[in-house]
């Protein structure tokens, strides 16, 4: 799908914080457990559907309240510490696939070569193409900078340094409806923070 | 002397029968139970006709100031009934005055001329901040146009128009045993702002309002069974994590999954008590099940490929997904506990199960080409395809009774935007022409 989207999602703002990349790609940033529900108690209650004659909620939306989400504890970088650099190169996929063509080999090798040089920590974008839903895209997105995680580490860069995102299909490069602007599309795109 | 239209014989009353079941399924009831209305609407379709023929003159009103309010939530209840593909409707008429048996025989005696099978008299009254409406069906087929359904409803002054809805909502109970689904809700995506955002709006597009306005990506929105609360995958952290927000309450958003990787793809259990999801924090995209009380997941796929979007039958007991492990993305059934996998699609590319409300019919999306909606059996019989374009159609989600879908479709100049449909397909039309595009509806259960 071709959204329109507003610069504001485009641009991945340059904030260089001394944050610390902490624990392995594994590790839950948090859990439901770390965030009950404010009235939630334990038991079945908690989600219980409201019983007839009952005072049930008003059916006014009320206005979104930015600011009183629970926080997550423990999470990686937020992704807009990361910046675009030219020293790491995209890779590209085809339609429903998420391994690396062998054509794109050498753009890793190059690319691992070069965080080899360095010791900045990496964030892998997996990107996909308007066609397929968008929940499937957020997998199929997954599974790609997977394997370019796994490729990379194979050519001995440090898994820690690298914190992998899958935008699915929510963050196109090109935005006609062609095979030529979906090539393009389904990518792993690198940013780099350094530690 | 009789006007009521009667079955010549044992025979026409279960041709009646037959089409009702076509138009609704919904007549569970045994006929020792039916109400006064299902037989007029029995005995209609046993002549032959495809629909009930009903009048709702403007709503009359008894009490209060606002003669307009009368006309305006009339034609809204016209409009549910003639959505519901049960009635043929005829509105836009005077209102009949309350409290005045003549002049309402007089009225409906024209109508029952021209072949209207039912009347509809909305009593409507203003008091303080409340409204309030007492219904009153006849039955025009009958002499002296007997009344054959009756009720009040009382809502908050500021929620009016769901009277109208909720009068449709009780015409459809009294005529086939399941209440309409009027009073239901769609929740949505709208890229209006320049940002994903989940908007709700009433099912038949009205007084849609935005309830995130984070700037970022929100997408995914399911309802809980109570239709209190929305599940979401949010990127207002920056990852995609899941969450829960309680649009009609002045409540925190909650923080449901927030591993790294994918935190997406909610949809509630029957019971309310679960979500099952999609996480890939085990190492690449798998279902799992995350019990509310608890915070506990249960994992229940294992396959080194793509797993994910799952969809609760309406027992609890089996759950539809897509999975790649037969390569390429194909519609799976399993049961709750993660046994007994078995294959339902054999051909195309096949995400987006969406499992019926009755439990007969499971409605995903395959591409051969473009994107259509297509629906088949929990067993894996009866496929058929639903939509054949023009352009995609994608992403169904069921109302409440089964007989209604809302999905996307870039159909039409400028993306994506909502349609409805009946559950055969047939019936498209368009409910949102908003700026921007609308996608990813998640029809809500009934209102409580």
């Amino acid at each position: 799908m071709a959204y329109r989207r507003g610069s504001a999602l485009l641009v991945a703002p340059v904030l260089v914080l001394s944050l610390f990349l902490a624990g392995c790609p594994k590790r839950p940033a948090t859990t439901a457990a770390s965030a009950p529900p404010p009235t939630g108690t334990p038991g079945p209650s908690a989600a219980a559907p409201s019983t007839p004659g009952a005072p049930g909620p008003a059916m006014t939306p009320s206005p979104a309240a930015p600011g009183t989400t629970t926080t997550p504890s423990a999470t990686p970088p937020r992704p807009s510490e990361f910046r675009e650099t030219d020293n790491l190169k995209d890779v590209f996929f085809d339609f429903d696939r998420y391994d690396i063509r062998a054509s794109d080999a050498r753009i890793l090798d190059a690319n691992a070569a070069w965080l080899k040089t360095n010791n900045d920590l990496v964030l892998i974008e997996g990107h996909c193409d308007e066609r397929g839903t968008n929940e499937y895209n957020l997998a199929l997105g997954e599974r790609r900078a997977k394997s370019t995680m796994n490729y990379l580490v194979g050519q001995g860069v440090q898994a820690n340094r690298i914190t992998i995102i899958s935008y699915g299909e929510e963050r196109p490069t090109c935005t006609e409806h062609s095979e030529a602007c979906w090539a393009k599309n389904r990518r792993a795109h690198f940013l780099v923070k350094a530690r | 002397m009789s006007k009521m239209v009667r079955p010549g014989r044992p025979l026409g009353f279960l041709v009646g029968l037959v089409l009702l079941a076509a138009l609704g399924g919904a007549f569970s009831s045994p006929p020792a139970a039916r109400s006064q209305a299902a037989d007029v609407l029995l005995n209609v379709l046993a002549t032959g006709a495809k629909k009930l023929n009903i009048v709702i003159p403007h709503f009359t009103v008894v009490g209060g100031s606002d003669p307009q309010l009368g006309r305006s939530l009339s034609q809204v209840t016209a409009r549910d009934l003639t959505f519901s593909s049960l009635f043929s409707v005829v509105s836009d008429v005077p209102p009949i005055p309350g409290g005045d048996p003549a002049a309402l025989q007089a009225a409906f005696a024209n109508f029952a001329a021209a072949g209207a099978h039912a009347g509809l008299q909305g009593l409507l009254t203003l008091r303080g901040d409340r409204a309030q409406i007492e219904m009153r069906l006849h039955d025009l087929t009958s002499p002296e146009f007997r009344l054959i359904g009756t009720k009040k409803i009382d809502l908050p002054a500021a929620q009016a128009r769901r009277l109208a809805h909720k009068v449709a909502d009780e015409v459809v109970l009294q005529f086939t045993g399941e209440p309409g689904v009027a009073d239901t809700k769609v929740a949505y995506v709208s890229s209006r702002s320049g940002s994903k955002e989940l908007n709700l709006m009433d099912y038949d597009g009205a007084g849609s309002t935005r309830v995130t306005s984070n700037n970022s990506i929100n997408i995914s929105p399911v309802w809980s069974p109570d239709t209190r609360s929305l599940a979401f995958t949010s990127y207002m952290r920056g990852y995609p994590y899941l969450y829960r927000m309680f649009p009609f309450e002045n409540r925190p958003v909650q923080v449901l999954a927030g591993f790294l990787g994918i935190n997406t793809s909610p949809a509630f259990s029957p019971d309310g008590r679960s979500v099952a999801l999609t996480l890939s924090r085990d190492g690449n995209p798998e279902v799992y099940v995350l019990t509310l009380a608890s915070g506990a997941f249960r994992r229940l796929t294992t396959h080194r490929g793509i797993d994910t979007e799952p969809s609760w039958s309406p027992t609890g007991r089996e759950i539809a997904f897509v999975s790649e492990r037969a390569g390429g993305a194909h519609i799976f059934v399993m049961d709750a506990e993660g046994a007994n996998v078995r294959r339902l699609t054999q051909a195309g590319f096949n995400t987006q199960p969406r499992w019926s409300p009755k439990g007969d019919t499971i409605v995903f999306t395959s591409r051969q080409g473009n994107f259509d909606l297509w629906g088949i059996g929990p067993d894996g019989s009866n496929l058929r395809r639903l939509t054949a374009g023009p352009g995609n159609n994608e992403g169904a989600s069921w109302a409440p009774n089964a007989r209604h879908l809302v999905f996307q479709s870039n159909r039409l100049a400028g993306g994506y935007q909502l349609f409805t449909m009946l559950a055969d397909g047939t019936e498209q039309q368009p409910l949102t022409r908003a700026p921007g595009e609308s996608t990813s509806a998640s029809w809500s259960p009934r209102l409580p």
